[in-house]
This record gives C-alpha cells, sequence and structure tokens, in this order.
C-alpha cells in the first residue's frame, strides 16, 4: 500500500538560533492561580537538559505545554521550530514523548507493540536496534503486564523513540524505583544520547541531574532559579570549593579558637567551609592546625561544588 | 485515507490478537450469552407465542443475539474505553501522529468482529439447540441487522465511556444502563408482559427493543420493522454526537 494522500514535511532547518527548545516569558495559570510566572530557558540540539525542581514546581505543566497538550496563558514556545499549541501534529511526528505514569495496552507483546508504534512514523529506526538501546531484546515476547517497573519504562523510552525523533521529552523518567532499575533506565537515556538526540528532562532527583544533564535548570514555584552547566549552577549560586574535615575534639570542646578569615561551620562531628581560593584557605587551616597542635585534620576533604549544595542552599533559602 | 485505513486494520488486529489472549475475559465474553441462550432457551421448548403458531424459541434466539451484539459492542467496547483512558493508553496515543480515526477505526473494526463473531456462534448454537434458525433467504438482512445494531451500541458504548469516572465502575455502569431495559423488553422473555402502558412505550422508544425486533423479523414473519431501523438510526447519530462532543483523551 503506497501513501499518496499523507505527505511527511521534511524537519524545517534547525531555527536560527540553534535551539531544539525555545521557551520566553512562559506563564500558565490553572482557575485563575498563575503556576507559572514567565519561564525561560533554551535547549540546544544534541544536549541533554534537565529541569530540576521538587514536587509541585511546575515541571509537568511546563512539559505539557511544550508538547502541546496545553496551550499556554501567556510567553513564546518554539519546539523544533514549531508551535506546540497550534503545530502539534507536525510536532508529534518529529518528538518522542514519555509521559508519567502512562499506560500500556496490557495484553500487547514488547515487540509487538514496539512495531505498532514504527508503523505510526514515516520512517521509524529498525525493531532490533530500538530492542537493544533500551535492553529489552531478551523480553522481546513477553506481554507488557508481566514486564517490571523498570522494563515498563524502558518500553516508554523504546516507544518514544520508534518514529525515530530529533527530540525527545521525558517526564521524571526514574521516579519510585528502585537503584538497580534507576541504573538501566539511566544507561538507556545514555544510549539516547549516544545516538545524538536532544533529551528534555525533569527530575526532582538531583544524583539524576548531575549524571545525565549537560545543562540544567532549576525550577522552582514557577520560576527558573539558575540555569547553566552543573558547575555553573552551583558557582552562580554562589557556592564554591567545599573543605571539610573530622571536628577534633578540643575545637568541639571549645579549647580552640575558630581560625581566623576562614568561615567553618562545625556540623558535629564533621567542620566544613566553603571558598573561592581553595589555596589559599587550605594554607590558613592547615597553619590554623599546626598553630593549636590538631595534626594534619582527619578526614580533610577538597571537593568541587556540587549541585547537591546548591539545590540545598536554595531550598533552605525558600523557608527563611 | 490508505494510509489511514491500514492503520486502523494494523489497530484491530493487535485489539483481536489481545482480546483472544485475556482467555478468561474471551471466554466469559461468549459463554455469558451462551448460557442465557441455553438455559432459559430449555424452559421454552415447545412453547409458542400466544395466540400464534410461532414457536418461543424462533423470537427468543434472535434477542439473545440483539443482547450479544450489545454485550460485545455497547458494555466492553464502553468499558474498555473508559479503562483505555483512565490507564492513559489513550493519553499515550495522543504523543503519536497517529490519526484519531485510525484508532478509533481499528477499536471499531474489532467491536465488530467480535459482535459478529459471537452472535454467528450464539446463532449456531441455537439452531442446532432449538432448530430456530432466519429464514431462508433473510441472511442478508440478518447480517445487516447485527452490524448496524453493533454500529449503534458501539456509537452508544463510546458515549457512556465518557460518563465513567473510574476504571472500577466501568463494568458495573456499562451493565446497569442496559440489563434492565433489556429484561423489560422482553429480551430474555418472549412472552413477557404486563407492563404499566406507559412504560411499554417507554422501553419501545430504547434501542434494545429495537434491534431484538429488527434480528427476530429475520426469523420469524413480522411487520416490517420500519420504525425499529428509523429507531436504531437515530440511537447512532444521538451515541456519535455524544461520543464526539464529550471524547477525552485523558481523565
Amino acid at each position: 500500500m503506497t501513501d499518496t494522500s499523507v505527505t511527511f514535511e521534511r524537519p524545517p532547518a534547525p531555527a536560527a538560533d540553534g535551539t531544539a527548545v525555545h521557551v520566553r516569558g512562559l506563564r500558565m495559570s490553572f482557575g485563575g492561580t498563575e503556576v507559572l510566572h514567565g519561564v525561560d530557558f533554551d535547549v540546544r540540539y544534541g544536549e541533554v537538559f534537565c529541569l530540576l525542581g521538587p514536587n509541585g514546581a511546575g515541571k509537568t505543566t511546563t512539559l505539557e505545554i511544550l508538547e502541546g497538550f496545553r496551550p499556554p496563558a501567556g510567553g513564546r514556545v518554539r519546539v523544533l521550530g514549531l508551535d506546540p499549541a497550534a503545530q502539534g501534529a507536525r510536532l508529534r511526528q518529529r518528538a518522542g514523548m514519555v509521559l508519567q505514569e502512562c499506560g500500556f495496552p496490557r495484553q500487547a507483546r514488547v515487540a509487538e507493540l514496539i512495531d505498532l508504534w514504527r508503523s505510526y512514523y514515516p520512517d521509524p529506526r529498525p525493531l532490533g536496534e530500538l530492542l537493544d538501546v533500551v535492553e529489552l531484546a531478551e523480553v522481546r515476547n513477553t506481554q507488557v503486564r508481566r514486564l517490571s517497573g523498570g522494563q515498563r519504562r524502558r518500553l516508554d523510552f523504546a516507544l518514544a523513540l520508534a518514529g525515530d525523533p530529533e527530540l525527545i521529552f521525558l517526564d521524571e523518567p526514574t521516579t519510585g524505583f528502585d537503584p538497580e532499575a534507576r541504573r538501566r533506565c539511566w544507561a538507556a537515556i545514555e544510549n539516547l544520547r549516544g545516538l545524538g538526540k536532544t533529551i528534555l528532562l525533569t527530575t526532582h532527583y538531583l544524583d539524576e541531574a548531575e549524571r545525565l544533564a549537560d545543562r540544567i535548570a532549576i525550577l522552582r514555584a514557577g520560576r527558573i532559579e539558575l540555569a547553566g552547566t552543573t558547575h555553573e549552577v552551583a558557582v552562580r549560586a554562589g557556592l564554591a570549593t567545599r573543605i571539610s574535615f573530622t571536628t577534633p575534639s578540643a575545637l568541639r570542646r571549645g579549647q580552640v579558637p575558630l581560625p581566623d578569615g576562614i568561615d567553618l561551620t562545625i556540623r558535629g562531628p564533621e567542620s566544613v567551609c566553603h571558598t573561592a581560593n581553595a589555596a589559599m584557605t587550605l594554607r590558613l587551616l592547615l597553619a590554623w592546625a599546626a598553630e593549636h597542635s590538631l595534626g594534619d585534620l582527619d578526614g580533610l576533604a577538597v571537593a568541587a561544588p556540587r549541585l547537591e549544595d546548591t539545590y540545598l542552599q536554595l531550598t533552605t533559602g525558600d523557608r527563611g | 485515507m490508505s494510509r489511514t485505513v491500514r492503520l486502523a486494520v494494523r489497530q484491530a488486529v493487535l485489539e483481536q490478537r489481545s482480546f483472544w489472549r485475556s482467555a478468561e475475559y474471551a471466554l466469559f465474553t461468549f459463554a455469558f450469552p451462551l448460557m442465557i441462550l441455553l438455559l432459559i432457551g430449555a424452559a421454552n421448548v415447545g412453547s409458542h407465542l400466544p395466540g400464534t403458531h410461532i414457536k418461543n424459541t424462533t423470537v427468543f434466539v434472535p434477542g439473545i443475539l440483539a443482547f450479544s451484539v450489545i454485550v460485545a459492542a455497547y458494555v466492553n467496547l464502553g468499558s474498555k474505553v473508559a479503562v483505555l483512558r483512565h490507564d492513559g493508553v489513550l493519553k499515550r496515543i495522543r504523543t503519536t501522529p497517529l490519526p484519531a480515526g485510525a484508532y478509533l477505526g481499528g477499536l471499531l473494526a474489532s467491536t465488530v468482529v467480535t459482535a459478529l463473531s459471537i452472535t454467528a456462534c450464539t446463532g449456531l448454537i441455537g439452531w442446532l439447540a432449538f432448530g430456530a434458525g432466519p429464514r431462508a433467504g433473510e441472511l442478508l438482512a440478518l447480517a445487516g441487522g447485527l452490524v448496524l445494531g453493533t454500529v449503534c451500541f458501539a456509537a452508544l458504548g463510546l458515549a457512556i465511556s465518557s460518563v465513567i469516572t473510574s476504571a472500577e465502575s466501568a463494568g458495573p455502569v456499562a451493565y446497569a444502563s442496559f440489563l434492565p431495559i433489556a429484561i423489560i423488553s422482553g429480551v430474555f422473555d418472549p412472552t413477557f408482559s404486563g407492563l404499566p402502558a406507559w412504560l411499554s412505550r417507554l422501553v419501545a422508544m430504547f434501542p434494545v427493543k429495537a434491534l431484538a425486533e429488527v434480528l427476530q423479523n429475520a426469523y420469524a414473519v413480522r411487520p416490517f420493522p420500519a420504525w425499529d431501523l428509523v429507531n436504531l438510526g437515530l440511537w447512532t447519530a444521538a451515541g456519535t454526537a455524544f461520543a464526539v462532543w464529550r471524547f477525552r483523551w485523558h481523565s
């Protein structure tokens, strides 16, 4: 059966600004309550971009607008150069979408379902390759209802990838999974990245964002708090290198004065300071330790700024 | 157009495979009308409609065919779509470029196949057990009536699926909304009578009795069921309009 009535348009050239997803001033309201207050971010072609934030921050709402499921209340949104609200049908040919907790036809078998999904697209990826990317080749003839949660999520990925999309949306891909299932999901996402796909994922797990994302944006209470690479975000949050050591008992008992010129915090068994100049701070610390006969400072550790610190700092600021 | 049809056929094939893979579901969908056919049919053997030479079973068997169509099209399709919506399967379909018509057309085609299989099975066993078969030359009219009935009740099934708000209530709502009408329409009892006149007139407005009479006409000589055909046509139109108006891809 040849098809003449439906034409699949060639993807237009990437937008001049080279972004797969372009969001400016995005606003959204539900029943008079504004939940997105002007969100701005860009996702570049070929990168893994993570929208990170606590539950209720507006991550899923943002994604649903980008996927064309909801029209925004305001702002400008372009996905692969298309307006999702007006050009949803064309967008769905070129973007794969993994929604949160979305059911399957339960009696279908894995390979059969992927094959059915392939028939929806003009230029699908080969079945065997899809099974390999998500590591489901061994269960290809299993009915979906017999799959584990982690396997179902990887089947989600396979279905989203079936049409060989340029862009894949993943909404909280590993929420509720045990460590092994998460690890395999991450491996599958790394495989998607390896195929050169642009990926926009949401998560409230810091380790997930840190592990997978090229760039992240922290969304909190309907606003982007920070955006950039993991390192940039940490630095822009005002955090710096973290130096920590086991709190010497003399210090804990107050027999030793705190060092001058260092913002040292004693957190029970651990003492911590943050600094923009690690070398200088270390010299000061070690000199102070020698002066007070504290030795080489047990458990001394120097760590580059981490996303978790940034995130905790933002969340703590929330309560204050 | 051909692409939509091809995709609808693929969808229908998957639906049929899934139906037969859930053996329990398939078995009971088939067994329910068959049990009623055999149990109640046995009680009617040898009786005639009052004041006629028409055997009870000649009217009863096509009544059970109507019942089979309603179970396959209205109950099964209606509750299935409600569950698909509740489980997010419809929403998942919405993330793909599959045309809505191809998906729903596939579900409908699969429903027609199921309904015709059940009615063929029920009709054959009714013929073997009670000697009640369609009149010579009326087989085509019977098939037409079955297809019309299936389309009508499938439209009503899609309509009711939008009213059902939870997966748990899908089956009960679908059954409770037609079984009482089927009973007082005389589907299970060809001699059923004694309703107040106003209730008789009310029941006659529903499509259950209309479908039963259209099918009965293929079995026993009766006045041409013109009004029944109009009735089914109107309910098909109303069901389709409501289904289109209220259809949602997610709960």
